[in-house]
């Protein structure tokens, strides 16, 4: 489940950024700066296709946005969201 | 309030269809050329959706005279290109209206888009007098809008083609970010921007020019301006914040334009306000932000610079009023990163 998701998210990051080096990044790639690159307008543009896709609202239940540290948080964070009642 | 005006072509801004007459392009229709001149004065952006060759784009720009900010021809839904216009001009749909003449185009914008303010033709000239399309204050720098939006087309093509990162990119650029305490001239500009702002605002309430003159004069209260330059655009002042010092900073209000978004402007000017405070002996940075799906952008960038939500969750579940604003905070005893070299004190 989480290994899809993380692939899923790896996809959607390769679709934002026009470039396919996040189709094999590792679950610890950032997905900020260093890592994956994106900026704030970025960052934002994830949030909101987040929430298209997977229906979590990351911007209003993750004040602190720890779940965009890296590919594996974020998948676990929408994992763990998806799989609640 | 209305930042951007999307007109239709056939039939709208053009008298006529521009593929039916291949020979003499139609004219503008000169009762909307004018209303768009007036609107531009004003600091509105124009901008084109039309289901046309790109030719019809150059056309219009020839014809009315005025250089769009963002084009959009194609043969896609028009809610399609309106948001390709947004993403490009770092618009949300509510700061967004619509002109065309086709009743099921406005439909369909309507629907995918129910923020964005569809009008037909005949409703600009009254709409022209709302006051979304009146703002109280227009500056140099939102006179000057459409043509700095141009001039940032160019150096995004130029960033897509430029191999290195965003940091190189800024530096090859000749970026120059001049962060100053704000002169009484500043302040008709950062009214403008309290009153635009909100996807880098945290307070999502506009300052008057009165409250910042106060500000000016108060022993305890500092107003900062940031300015922006690169050798493609001098984009004036583009943010600023007030400050409150003492022990423990706090930030009541902090402010970017989205002209700066993707510029390393906002991160530059956190790391600006935290070197600050440490180096006047604060031991932390609070500032106050509203929770809205709006400031997306400027909550990512507080979190990537550091600051942490000085309030749980659960505390903010139990009151739902503390849920609207949080306190981000950052600890001064924390290293903090170098200013890039690009920023001018």
């Amino acid at each position: 489940m989480i290994t899809d998701l993380a692939g899923e998210i790896r996809q959607l990051l390769a679709e934002l950024t026009g470039d396919s080096r996040p189709l094999d990044a590792p679950l610890d790639t950032p997905l900020l700066r260093d890592g994956i690159g994106l900026d704030s307008l970025g960052g934002t543009v994830l949030l909101t296709e987040i929430e298209r896709r997977y229906g979590v609202d990351i911007a209003c239940e993750d004040l602190n946005l720890d779940c965009l540290a890296s590919i594996g948080t974020l998948a676990d964070y929408v994992a763990a969201r998806l799989a609640a009642p | 309030m209305i930042k951007c005006v999307i007109w239709d072509l056939d039939n709208t801004l053009f008298d006529g269809v521009f593929l039916e007459s291949p020979d003499q392009p139609p004219p503008p229709n000169p009762r909307l050329a004018g209303l768009l001149s007036e609107l531009a004065s004003r600091g509105i952006l124009q901008a084109i959706a039309s289901r046309n060759p790109p030719e019809a784009g150059e056309h219009a720009e020839r014809v009315t005279g005025h250089a769009f900010a963002a084009t959009q021809c194609g043969w896609g839904a028009k809610s399609a290109a309106i948001r390709a216009i947004m993403a490009e001009l770092g618009l949300t749909a509510d700061s967004v209206a619509f002109v065309d003449d086709d009743p099921m185009e406005r439909a369909e914008v309507s629907f995918s888009l129910p923020d964005v303010l569809v009008l037909a033709p005949d409703d600009v000239t009254a709409a022209a007098s709302w006051p979304q399309f009146s703002p109280a204050v227009v500056t140099d720098e939102a006179r000057r809008r459409g043509e700095l939006y141009r001039q940032r087309q160019v150096r995004q093509e130029e960033a897509r083609a430029f191999g290195g990162s965003r940091d190189e990119f800024l530096r090859h650029s000749g970026t120059r970010v001049t962060i100053r305490p704000a002169t009484p001239g500043d302040l008709p500009r950062l009214h403008e921007l309290s009153v635009r702002t909100h996807q880098f605002n945290s307070a999502g309430t506009a300052i008057s020019e009165a409250e910042l003159v106060s500000l000016l004069g108060s022993p305890t209260r500092q107003v900062v301006a940031v300015r922006l330059a690169d050798r493609f655009a001098d984009d004036g002042l583009v943010g600023g914040c007030v400050l409150a010092t003492g022990q423990s900073w706090q930030v009541p209000l902090l402010m970017m334009s989205c002209r700066a978004l993707g510029r390393g402007v906002i991160d530059a000017f956190l790391i600006w306000i935290c070197r600050a405070a440490q180096g006047a002996g604060a031991a932390q940075v609070a500032l106050p932000c509203l929770i809205s799906p709006r400031n997306v952008p400027l909550r990512i960038a507080l979190t990537g610079a550091g600051f942490r939500v000085g309030m749980t969750k659960q505390d903010a579940a139990a009151d739902p009023a503390a849920s609207r604003t949080a306190v981000y905070v950052r600890d001064l005893t924390q290293p903090l990163p170098d200013l890039p070299s690009w920023v001018q004190r």
